[in-house]
């Protein structure tokens, strides 16, 4: 009787796990998801639906950046290096009006000033999108994955990563302004300048004289799905742990001066704290797999939307989901902030299921708070 | 205001259209279903390929990020497993943006995007590529409150619009398919999900027909000059229609 039932339920033709996983994806991990028993809701990498993946984060690696972060997310690696570099005012053809005058003013205010929250209301955005002093770049042709082969010109995939990492750290207005202007404070002239009336008790006013710009270079070691992800957490932790040299203006010599002094130096301190969560719809098919874009209402497997996708969950879903929020903010109402949500491809996810991933977000933000926290307070 | 369509005016393409709305005039075509290359060729479905050309300039990795999206979206209403084997080609071209529209605080790509998706939809209809459903997009911008109490969210804003609101808060990008079902959001800037889930709702009611039921909405779109951008496309089509069997009806 046992012999039978084992002979019924293996079919002749069966297959080694891999080689399923390779020729038919799509029912693979449909089986996977709708197996039965204790195991029902499990994907292939033995994560269920809701799962994420740990991150884990190191600092500091990179010896020539002023910050650098490798994160890793379960198979995915990145390597994020900051380096600053100085662009002179002078330089710029066409200088922003917000430098020339509102920001200069702002810088002052901010300097003296208590770190309220004024300050971070100062809107520098122009100055940082005018002058591009921020240049992320990122690499997936390092043969992170058997589809980026090294060498060739970066791929739609990679260009779309880098133009939403520019637009979210615009956006999101991580870093201030005045963090990266050089400025200088003219000593008051002597009164007995004619042309400068003693009674003008007004203070030197500080000029800019440079700013610094700093480049962002992601390179993705191994590349196992979720990439915005992974790469944007290394950005966060390399700009937490960057730590730029006190630049200063040199009247005599007409150039800016870094000092070597370790202790004069400064870490870039962010505003915020946004967290990326990146989900993926995987639609169940029903028996009749024929027209599978036909169906509205019709034959239709049960759907999932899967936390953190792996590569081969991302090649089998089409519809993706990806939300940012910062939940840093502890004052007045203004918590659980939602910075950004992107989601195409298909339209599976409506409102409700909607307000479930903004709510696995929100776990998601304080599992990386957690990772995120001791990065850059232990050196400086 | 209503926007405007003008459909098959280029004769070389399968199908074509210009698509004029607030200010964004774009003009697309498309080729399909056509010989695919080798490389691109898949055994099941058709192949899609998008290119979005900017008013000025060739394309950078803003248009790259587009056309991304474009590809995702217009992937999932085109039937592609009834055509495999072959490619259908879309191209998009800016022909004008509105005059002041990169002083406000909205996002160029982000404004832009609705009136491309609008565009892409009109060409594959100019083209009867089969479709599994139509799409309709909007932009709401929700502007910053000084006061405790909300402002009233901007749907399809005009450039004026916006400079006049600024500072806007959060811009969000909607497309909806003929049966109501949520194809794409890009929402960017600061909100909560109360927020999002008030502009989904605000962009459903003007992207698909209302379900029946209570006829209340005349008055609305009168003072709104809002139109339904489902009625809207369901002229188009009606007047495309009716130019192809003019020929039947004819004496």
């Amino acid at each position: 009787m046992a012999s039978t039932k084992t002979a019924t339920s293996t079919p002749a033709l069966s297959f080694p796990r891999p080689i399923f996983a390779a020729i038919s994806p799509h029912p693979f991990l449909q089986a996977h998801l709708s197996a039965p028993g204790a195991n029902k809701g499990f994907r292939a990498n033995a994560r269920s639906a809701q799962e994420f993946r740990t991150p884990g984060i190191k600092t500091g690696t990179l010896t020539h950046c002023h910050g650098s972060a490798v994160v890793r997310l379960g198979n995915t690696s990145v390597v994020c290096g900051v380096r600053g570099e100085i662009l002179r005012v002078e330089d710029v053809q066409d200088l922003p009006a917000v430098a020339a005058t509102d920001g200069v003013v702002g810088g002052i205010d901010g300097v003296g000033a208590q770190e309220d929250e004024e300050e971070d209301e100062e809107e520098d955005e122009g100055e940082l999108e005018g002058l591009r002093l921020l240049v992320p770049n990122l690499e997936l042709n390092t043969g992170s994955a058997p589809s980026n082969i090294p060498g060739s010109a970066p791929s739609a995939a990679a260009q779309t990563l880098i133009t939403r990492i520019r637009s979210l750290l615009l956006s999101t207005r991580l870093i201030r302004a005045k963090d990266l202007r050089i400025a200088f404070t003219p000593l008051p002239l002597n009164t007995n300048d004619p042309d400068n009336p003693p009674d003008t008790e007004s203070q030197p006013v500080p000029e800019v004289k440079a700013y610094w710009t700093l480049y962002l270079d992601i390179l993705f070691i191994s590349l196992d799905g979720s990439a915005f992800d992974a790469a944007w957490l290394a950005i966060l932790a390399a700009l937490k742990d960057t730590v730029l040299p006190k630049a200063s203006w040199d009247e005599d010599v007409e150039m800016v001066l870094c000092s070597d002094k370790f202790s004069d130096a400064e870490r870039l301190r962010l505003r915020g704290l946004p967290v990326a969560s990146t989900f993926a719809v995987f639609e169940g098919r029903g028996d009749d797999l024929k027209d599978v874009d036909m169906d509205e209402d019709g034959d239709k497997g049960p759907d999932w939307v899967l936390s953190d996708p792996d590569a081969f969950e991302e090649g089998v879903c089409r519809e993706g989901v990806c939300i940012v929020l910062d939940c840093s903010d502890r004052r007045k109402k203004a918590r659980g902030q939602i910075r950004r949500i992107e989601k195409s491809g298909g339209g599976v996810v409506d409102r409700d299921v909607m307000k479930d991933l903004v709510t696995r977000s929100f776990e998601r933000w304080a599992v990386c708070e957690r990772v995120l926290r001791g990065v850059g307070e232990a050196t400086v | 205001m209503a926007p405007e369509a003008h459909l098959s005016h280029l004769h070389r393409a399968d199908g074509s259209a210009t698509y004029t709305h607030n200010g964004y005039s774009v003009i697309g075509a498309v080729n399909g279903p056509i010989e695919v290359q080798r490389r691109d060729e898949m055994p099941e479905e058709a192949t899609l390929e998008i290119h979005v050309r900017p008013a000025a300039g060739i394309g950078s990795p803003k248009e790259r990020h587009l056309e991304t999206l474009l590809h995702n979206t217009l992937r999932s209403i085109i039937l592609t497993r009834s055509i495999p084997r072959t490619l259908v080609q879309i191209t998009l071209q800016v022909r004008s943006l509105p005059e002041g529209g990169t002083v406000t605080d909205v996002n160029t790509s982000l404004a832009l995007l609705p009136h491309l998706l609008q565009t892409a939809l009109l060409t594959l209809l100019s083209a009867s590529i089969p479709l599994s459903t139509t799409l309709t997009s909007v932009l709401v911008a929700i502007p910053a409150s000084k006061s405790s109490k909300p402002i009233a969210p901007l749907l399809a804003p005009t450039a004026d619009d916006l400079l006049r609101a600024r500072p806007i808060r959060s811009t969000h990008v909607f497309a909806f398919s003929g049966n109501r079902k949520l194809l794409l959001n890009e929402s960017h800037g600061v909100f909560t999900y109360e927020e999002w889930d008030e502009a989904c709702e605000m962009a459903e009611e003007v992207c698909c027909k209302d379900k029946g039921g209570v006829g209340l909405n005349e008055g609305v779109e009168v003072d709104g000059s809002q139109v339904n951008l489902d009625e809207w496309l369901r002229s188009v089509v009606k007047r495309k229609v009716e130019v192809e069997q003019r020929w039947r009806i004819a004496p």
